[in-house]
């Protein structure tokens, strides 16, 4: 009777521990482990002459220049991408809601950038892109236009990634907002349109407040995943030109092998910054969220 | 306040047509049911007026207005959903609110009436609730005040009743019939329940297939039902039907009007069986009783002296007997056959 009392309070710590076994030591662990790197000036060769030095990773961090840089070019990216993102799909999404002879296909079509490679898709835009050669150009001059350098400007590079990143993020955030305008139950509709509201009413009264835990879903997922963008800046300009584009995991990147220490100090800043982001964010929007 | 007309009104659903070439007039400040199985096109009816779903061909007169045109936002009617339609991202008091912020009657006028509705109502203390905070019965009358308040010349009802549970529903009826009596506007309610139907209409439009089976009040409709259906539909247990000779032409009485007794009796109508089923309901009791040919008769009896397996003797007097010719229609007193078909029936007694 005893044995089984007992049986029965270890039970749910047994079922757990497969699942927290895999985040302790892929989650826990390594946060941990970074945190613990990032006060040592790291020997990769010799780790006994490894050197613990306090905070002074951070105090060169927070010192330089080319990390404010990096940091300012992933905001500028981080609200780039999430404001445009956020538009175009629930553009997209408002018009794919209605029932349309293609609308199938085009949600199909739309979302097809979200299965393919992110590094094939950079190099096509990479193709694309290019100032003489690239189709890009060749319709912004068909068009009468200027054309653009594109990633070969530190004006126009950032920007460009910008456009990348967009266009295949926006498939996969349209399908999740259409599936929540889908939930939204048509009779609501009906009692507006008996409650003589007009569309652009109806859309910011009923049609937001109802699909806000879907956006503010979208805005956090995005906020966290621009900020960790490294992919296309690896492939398409690898940070340049001019640090133009060097966003901060391709700055943590590019210490990867000369100073683990200063690399993870910065891995440490790039996850305080998304804390901190996160919970400004369910400050001020939480309220305005409506949770069924 | 406004009539409602259908002149040759006609709907089609992908082609297939759930109401064709219908005309049906409801009068200024009546409460008329529209009742009919679900799928009859009631609700179609219903959905025309408010301009939510248009008719495919022919009018919706409005007042003598023509609101083919008008969209339904501006066609004067309120509308209670089935499911509430409540917007559950506002509080009660937006809710309320909406349509006279849409209709942009100003702040003042707008919070006195909400307050008189609210007060009305019973939702006083509950404005500023979330509708999610509130009961299935507290989410009705959100929804009643909704469309009391914009003072409409028509209101619409789609089966508001029906996610209440019964005793809530009972009360509510109470309520609705005292609401029409208070404002005296057209009322449009539709309902797949006959004991609504019946006990808060003036009028019953009763409905199968798409075709108004009969268009009368209550006591009419139960008293002189039109035809087969209309027996059928109104009235708990149904109208007890039974075949007459061999022309399809069938006769017919309420449960309530046949008489049970352990003796024969001298009724036009008789039969004998066994009780199979006993309905002990409190201030009345429901036998069904097999006759020896294979016939079953739902019995209403007010009291309860008999028991299953019994045998019994059903009686019904001639003048509560009802008669349906071949095409299902009801054969009135006054038509030449009625006098013929009785004396078919008093030949088929037996017992």
């Amino acid at each position: 009777m005893d044995k089984k009392r007992i049986w029965e309070g270890f039970r749910p710590y047994v079922l757990i521990a497969p699942a927290m076994a895999g985040i302790f030591l892929f989650v826990m662990y390594p946060v941990g482990y970074l945190i613990y790197l990032s006060l040592f000036k790291y020997n990769l060769l010799n780790k006994d002459k490894s050197r613990f030095v306090g905070l002074d990773n951070f105090t060169q961090i927070l010192g330089r220049g080319d990390f404010y840089k990096a940091l300012w070019n992933t905001t500028i990216y981080t609200a780039g991408v999430v404001v445009l993102t956020m538009l175009l799909s629930l553009l997209f999404a408002v018009w794919l809601n209605k029932k349309g002879r293609f609308n199938s296909i085009v949600q199909a079509g739309i979302f097809t950038p979200h299965v393919v490679s992110i590094v094939s898709i950079s190099l096509v835009w990479l193709w694309l892109m290019e100032p003489n050669q690239g189709l890009l150009n060749y319709v912004l001059k068909l068009v009468g236009l200027p054309p653009s350098d594109w990633l070969q400007s530190s004006k126009t590079a950032l920007m460009s990634i910008i456009i990348v990143s967009v266009w295949q993020a926006i498939g996969y955030y349209t399908l999740i907002i259409v599936a929540a305008l889908q939930s939204i139950s048509p009779s609501i509709y009906e009692a507006a349109a008996l409650d003589n509201a007009s569309k652009f009413k109806v859309f910011y009264k009923i049609t937001l407040p109802m699909i806000s835990p879907q956006l503010f879903f979208i805005l956090i997922i995005m906020t966290i995943g621009s900020f960790k963008v490294f992919d296309t800046v690896q492939v398409m300009t690898g940070g340049g030109p001019n640090n133009a584009t060097t966003t901060l995991v391709y700055y943590i990147y590019g210490f990867r092998t000369t100073n683990i220490g200063y690399a993870s100090a910065t891995g440490v800043l790039l996850m305080a910054v998304i804390g901190l982001l996160t919970f400004v964010y369910f400050r001020l929007l939480a309220k305005k969220v409506h949770y069924q | 306040m406004a009539s409602i007309e259908f002149v040759k009104v006609s709907k089609y659903f992908d082609r297939q047509p759930v109401i064709q070439d219908l005309d049906l007039k409801i009068e200024d400040g009546t409460f008329t049911v529209l009742v009919g199985p679900s799928g009859c096109g009631k609700t179609t009816l219903l959905r025309m007026i408010a301009g939510i779903d248009p008719q495919t061909s022919g009018t919706v007169l409005i007042d003598g207005k023509d609101v083919t045109r008008i969209a339904p936002g501006k066609r004067g009617v309120a509308m209670v959903f089935q499911n509430y339609a409540i917007y559950p991202t506002m509080s009660v008091r937006e809710n309320i609110e909406f349509g006279l912020v849409n209709n942009k009657v100003p702040k003042a006028e707008r919070t006195r009436l909400v307050e008189t509705i609210g007060e009305t109502v019973g939702l006083a203390d509950y404005l500023d609730r979330k509708p999610s905070t509130l009961s299935g019965g507290q989410r009705q009358r959100v929804a009643l005040a909704r469309a009391m308040v914009k003072n409409p010349s028509v209101f619409l009802m789609d089966e508001p009743l029906s996610n209440l549970d019964a005793k809530l529903r009972v009360q509510m009826r109470i309520e609705l019939i005292e609401l029409h009596k208070k404002l005296g506007t057209t009322f449009v309610y539709v309902t797949h329940d006959q004991v609504e139907a019946m006990s808060m209409a003036d009028t019953i439009v009763l409905m199968n297939k798409g075709v108004i089976q009969q268009e009368a009040p209550p006591e009419v409709v139960y008293r002189k039902p039109s035809n087969l259906f209309a027996a059928q539909f109104i009235g708990v247990p149904p109208m007890n039907i039974a075949p007459l000779g061999e022309d399809r032409s069938t006769f017919g009485f309420r449960p309530e009007n046949a008489v049970l007794a352990a003796e024969p009796g001298s009724f036009h109508f008789s039969a004998k069986g066994e009780i199979a089923t006993r309905e002990m309901l409190g201030s009345e009791t429901i036998y069904q009783v097999k006759t020896g040919d294979g016939r079953s008769f739902m019995v209403k009896c007010p009291d309860d002296i008999f028991h299953v397996d019994q045998e019994v003797y059903l009686g019904v007097p001639a003048d509560k007997l009802f008669f349906f010719g071949a095409d299902g229609n009801r054969i009135e007193e006054r038509d030449a056959r009625y006098l013929d078909f009785l004396e078919r029936l008093r030949g088929q007694s037996h017992g």
